[in-house]
């Protein structure tokens, strides 16, 4: 009678406490779990190239402390924020004009496929012997590491819009550029996104080797230096900043995704 | 008000083959007549209707629209398509509003325009959702709303209640009747249901495939209007008379296929 009374009352039954994986802040016990496994590995191998996170993260520290950091940090924020434009302007406009138009798609097609395929390090000498050790060059390394992931997404996410949302639109009399703005454009975004965020992390890649090979500014510089040192704790220090400067670069790109595609229903996204 | 003369269509294939798709098509649609057009899979209603509506060029014939020759879409005509084709990222005013939007109307204008369609279509309070948090017959509303947004003197409609289920294919029909009677505009109707071509058309035009052709143009004797008591007129006996035989005439058009079928 009591069970009874309590169980119509509010209709809550105790339960069981369980640990609830859905729960679990999955990202940052990875963090911790891959800095733990580090920090041990570390110390019981006990080699000057890898050192445990401890010494590092001192390192770091030292390192930011004398200044060594933040003036290379800013160059190769510049290095990589005039690649990725150079990248976004030119990739979204080659890529749609390749999506719409079969003949660019014939005429460009041949050499987006080919350096998208190519190491596109071995372009950094060429840049190096015309465009200088400066700047130039290594914007151009970056350009080439990222504009070619957006070229073909953006291609490809024009060729998928649906044929009738084009059909639909030029019934009711739209324009050429009417039609890429209303109805391309917005239907390709999320695929294009995609793309961006591809060539985002690559032109990270791209910073960091262009500056490597070509020693002169930025944060490849100092590993650089640094590894002809043998300076394994600075080379793994620059390393977590540049592991920052990616992830913040890509968290970027998905802030302005999610600006742009939130219309996107959530059932035909990725499960959580 | 539609001229339609000689029209032919065919088809370049991928293997290289022509589809003639339409043959020596002849047909005049009346002013604010509801023309529905019935015929077997293939036989080129649809093309028929893109030819109409501009969207595709034809091989031979003309199609001349109060006096003026089709050259492409205008702002005469408006088209309901069978799956909708809704902008998804677009809220409901937005998807309404969207041909008005192309013809460079403003936004308040705009947007007035467009609510008080979605007032007619039944649609109010869902200004700000957005296609895919619709069932697929509030989807259709949007499709109609835009169409008659832009105030058009011609609707084409290509089976635009063939991807709802059969209850709110029902209620539609009702609407479009209703909405038909108030406004008045001349509707060119494909569907592919003789039950549907009876109960909206003034007449019904019968085509047969390969190549298509106008076999025959019924013409429906129910009064008007027919919104108000569509359960009393569907057991009348003109409705059942008239549904019997174009399934008899659509029958024989199966036929006539198929021992060529067979044959291979
Ligand atoms: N773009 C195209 N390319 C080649 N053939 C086509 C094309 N569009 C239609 N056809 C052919 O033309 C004929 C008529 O097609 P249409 O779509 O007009 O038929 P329909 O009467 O609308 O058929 P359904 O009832 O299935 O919608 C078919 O044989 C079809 O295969
Ligand atoms: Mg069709």
């Amino acid at each position: 009678m009591i069970a009874l009374t309590e169980r119509s009352g509010t209709g809550t039954v105790p339960r069981r406490r369980r640990p609830d994986w859905r729960r679990m802040p999955v990202a940052p016990l990875s963090l911790l779990a891959g800095a733990a496994v580090w920090e041990v590995v570390g110390l019981l191998a006990g080699v000057p190239f890898f050192p445990p996170l401890s010494t590092v993260l001192t390192r770091l520290s030292k390192m930011v402390s004398d200044g060594l950091i933040l003036p290379s940090l800013g160059d190769s924020l510049v290095n990589l924020a005039l690649g990725i434009a150079v990248s976004l302007g030119v990739g979204l406009v080659t890529g749609v004009a390749m999506g719409r138009y079969r003949r660019v798609e014939a005429a460009l097609g041949v050499y987006v496929y080919a350096l998208l395929t190519a190491p596109s390090l071995v372009f950094a000498p060429i840049f190096f012997s015309l465009l200088g050790a400066g700047r130039g060059s290594i914007v151009a390394v970056v350009v080439m590491y990222a504009m070619f992931v957006i070229i073909i997404n953006t291609a490809s996410a024009i060729q998928a819009v649906p044929a009738q949302l084009v059909e639909m639109a030029r019934s009711y009399g739209a324009s050429e550029r009417q039609l890429l703005v209303s109805v391309m454009l917005p239907a390709a975004a999320p695929m294009i996104m995609a793309g961006v965020r591809l060539g985002v992390g690559r032109a990270v890649a791209g910073m960091i080797n262009g500056e490597m090979f070509i020693a002169v500014v930025g944060l490849g510089h100092v590993v650089t230096e640094a590894s002809g040192r043998f300076d394994g704790a600075s080379v793994l220090a620059v390393l977590l900043i540049i592991i920052a400067v990616a992830l913040s670069a890509v968290a970027l790109v998905q802030l302005v995704d999610r600006k742009i595609t939130g219309w996107v229903p959530s059932t035909s996204r990725g499960n959580p | 008000m539609i001229e339609i003369r000689g029209l032919g269509k065919s088809f370049v294939g991928q293997d290289g083959g022509t589809v003639e798709a339409l043959h020596d098509v002849d047909l005049d649609v009346v002013e604010n007549e509801f023309l529905t057009v019935l015929g077997p899979s293939g036989c080129g209603k649809t093309t028929l209707l893109k030819c109409i509506a501009g969207l595709i060029p034809w091989n031979e014939g003309d199609i001349v629209i109060d006096g003026t020759p089709v050259r492409g879409p205008g702002p005469d005509r408006s088209m309901v398509f069978q799956n909708f084709a809704l902008l998804p990222w677009a809220t409901v005013l937005d998807n309404v509003g969207f041909g008005l939007r192309l013809r460079g109307v403003g936004r308040a204008e705009r947007e007035e325009r467009a609510r008080s369609l979605i007032d007619v279509v039944g649609l109010s309070g869902f200004e700000t959702k957005r296609p895919h948090e619709l069932s697929g017959g509030m989807q259709q509303r949007v499709g109609i709303a835009r169409a008659l947004a832009v105030q058009p003197s011609v609707l084409l409609m290509d089976e635009p209640f063939g991807a709802v289920d059969e209850q709110t294919r029902r209620l539609l029909q009702e609407e479009l009747l209703s909405i038909w009677e108030q406004h008045r505009l001349t509707v060119v109707f494909i569907t592919h249901s003789m039950e549907e071509a009876v109960l909206l058309g003034d007449r019904v035009v019968l085509m047969s495939a390969r190549p298509g052709r106008i076999a025959e143009i019924v013409p429906v004797p129910l009064q008007r209007p027919r919104s108000n008591d569509v359960g009393a007129l569907e057991r009348s006996g003109a409705y059942v008379e008239i549904t019997a035989y174009l399934w008899d005439r659509l029958r024989e058009m199966h036929e006539e296929h198929r021992p060529s079928e067979v044959a291979g």
